[in-house]
């Protein structure tokens, strides 16, 4: 049987592949069918969002890490023979699709950004970022399956749809493995999740000490957002911490209003951005790169600047 | 003793690619490095050398340019080094780099213990050939890792996902790709690079290994990233200011 698999650890992530998925079963008259590894209660809410069939993963044992699955898809994945396999780029489903792709001899496009069929229908064109974000490549594959990793929140989720039906089954239970898990410690966040923000207020170099970050956070404030930074703030610095940090090995942001103080605009930083609504920037060197790929730049010392700009906004909401 | 293979990637320095005319990329002026997350693992197979003892072998796939590469590996304190080199090696894929290493490692190497690779390469970013590598050599493989050690002849890892971390245990031999978070690279002084000249290194070449697999994927295109924005600029006078902030209001981006 071909068709479209999508595999995603969470919820949000996995109603994003299924629209995306479904929209091209539609043009390839093929049906979805759906991996689920966790709670088998969203069986029914991933069939409502689009999926054909549900194929449940048993549970892990507690020593058991993601990887325990491998042989378990694999092994499907050869019987059932699907055209497209869509993945989210989480870590953990990353480091999968990248070993189930070697296991079944085919090419995976990791970091997806868009995917479209091509002339005539049959070959699939999938983009993704490369040269730290200065590039866009373009990749088919000659291979079966297509398998691809697409980031969270690249597509929208698709809506529920009242009385859809598909099949529900489940997979063996994945075999013991090697490796084991000792133990695991969930992080507590020390900050907000930022990538639903409004507004981001971003931190770069030109801030000169710690305390100084006060104003961005009154900027973030009086805006209605939250506050990031780049990477040399959180992990040379550690002046915040490094689920703050935008940019291509970071957190990607798709805000209404990104505003940049004193951010020089580096490629790996701006791709973490690139899909901001309006990107506005203060920097002091007129040359600076941010200024390139800025909807609005005050060229400006960001001492002097930013305090008029807190200013004016707060004048003008009174 | 253990032996440590660590895999690096001589890549194109991304920041001085230039953005050519209608959208091409201009690589006239680059410059070349080894793969950012790459200096990670060397440093990481080192730390571990000195402090278990064994021996660190540097390996790479690349064009016979990238012999400057090699060098500048075993600057940063492997013992040795084996140099894969071929003019179609530009061109590797994934899958096909990894079939590579594997080759190499399963008829010339034998027995080794550990292999680290980077996070992903800061060319194409894949995150593959680690994976990839493991397979054909059918070891345990753990991502994403910032912290390593040997304890009792099993590894013991911490591998980092988006809600914490795993403290996860493995038999070896192995494979680990490193985060850039695990170390600090050293930054390899004048006596190093003297000395780097006089580790041995391995020359295998395209001949010397099985026949290649064919390609899965086809880059059918590389084209600057664009970013169409307004690239409006203002200064820091007061009127400045209020136009700067008329204009966020008009895209309704703030209230």
């Amino acid at each position: 049987m071909a068709g479209i698999w999508i595999f995603a650890e969470k919820r949000e992530q996995a109603l994003e592949l299924l629209n995306i998925g479904q929209r091209l079963a539609v043009k390839t008259g093929t049906a979805v069918s759906a991996l689920l590894a966790g709670n088998p209660d969203a069986a029914r809410d991933y069939i409502a969002h689009g999926a054909d069939e549900v194929l449940l993963l048993p549970p892990l044992a507690a020593d058991q890490s993601y990887e325990a699955y491998l042989p378990v898809i694999v092994e499907e994945a050869k019987t059932a023979d699907p055209d497209l396999f869509l993945c989210a780029a989480t870590v953990r489903i990353r480091e999968l699709a990248a070993r189930i792709a070697a296991c079944l001899e085919t090419g995976l496009c990791s970091s997806c950004i868009a995917l479209n069929y091509g002339e005539g229908g049959k070959n699939l064109e999938m983009e993704r970022i490369a040269y730290g974000g200065a590039a866009i490549q373009k990749v088919t594959c000659l291979t079966r399956p297509v398998m691809a990793t697409i980031p969270p929140r690249t597509f929208e989720p698709g809506t529920a749809e009242a009385g859809r039906e598909g099949h529900i089954r489940e997979l063996p239970a994945p075999p013991t493995s090697c490796v084991r898990v000792l133990e695991r410690k969930v992080r507590t966040r020390e900050t907000r999740d930022i990538t639903e923000a409004k507004v981001v207020v971003s931190v770069g170099r030109g801030f000169e000490k710690r305390e100084d970050l006060s104003l961005a956070r009154q900027l973030a404030d009086a805006l209605g957002g939250e506050i990031g930074c780049t990477r040399p703030i959180s992990v040379e610095n550690h002046w915040l911490p490094e689920e703050l940090c935008i940019g291509l090995s970071g957190i990607q942001i798709k805000p209404d209003l990104y505003l940049g103080l004193g951010v020089s605009g580096q490629i790996q930083h701006v791709t973490g951005i690139r899909n901001a609504k309006v990107i506005a920037a203060i920097n002091n060197d007129e040359n600076a790169p941010i200024f390139g790929v800025a909807d609005f730049g005050i060229v400006g010392d960001l001492y002097d600047a930013a305090p008029k700009l807190l200013q004016e906004l707060k004048r003008g909401s009174h | 003793m253990p032996t440590i293979i660590v895999c690096f990637k001589w890549v194109i320095d991304e920041a001085y690619i230039r953005k050519g005319s209608s959208g091409t990329l201009d690589f006239t002026s680059v410059d070349y490095k080894i793969s950012d997350y790459d200096r990670n693992a060397i440093e990481e197979a080192v730390r571990l050398k000195n402090s278990h003892g064994g021996t660190v072998i540097a390996m790479s796939v690349g064009t016979p340019e990238a012999t400057k590469g090699v060098k500048d590996a075993l600057s940063r304190g492997p013992d040795q080094a084996c140099f894969i080199a071929d003019t179609t090696f530009n061109k590797l894929e994934p899958s096909q780099t990894a079939a590579i290493l594997a080759d190499v490692i399963r008829s010339r190497i034998v027995n080794y213990d550990l292999i680290f690779c980077g996070e992903g390469s800061s060319d194409l970013y894949a995150q593959q050939v680690g994976a990839s590598l493991a397979e054909h050599l059918g070891i345990p493989y753990i991502s994403f890792v910032q912290k390593v050690d040997i304890d009792g002849g099993q590894l013991v890892v911490e591998r980092r996902f988006e809600e914490g971390i795993e403290i996860i245990a493995a038999p070896l031999p192995a494979l680990v790709t490193v985060l850039p978070e695990i170390n600090v690279p050293r930054i390899p002084g004048v006596k190093d690079t003297l000395m780097a000249s006089k580790k041995p290194v391995m020359a295998i070449r395209k001949e010397d290994l099985a026949p290649l697999g064919g390609a899965r994927l086809q880059t059918v295109g590389m084209t600057a990233a664009r970013m169409d924005r307004i690239c409006e600029k203002f200064g820091t006078e007061a009127a400045d200011i209020a136009r700067f902030v008329n204009a966020l209001r008009k895209k309704a981006v703030i209230s």
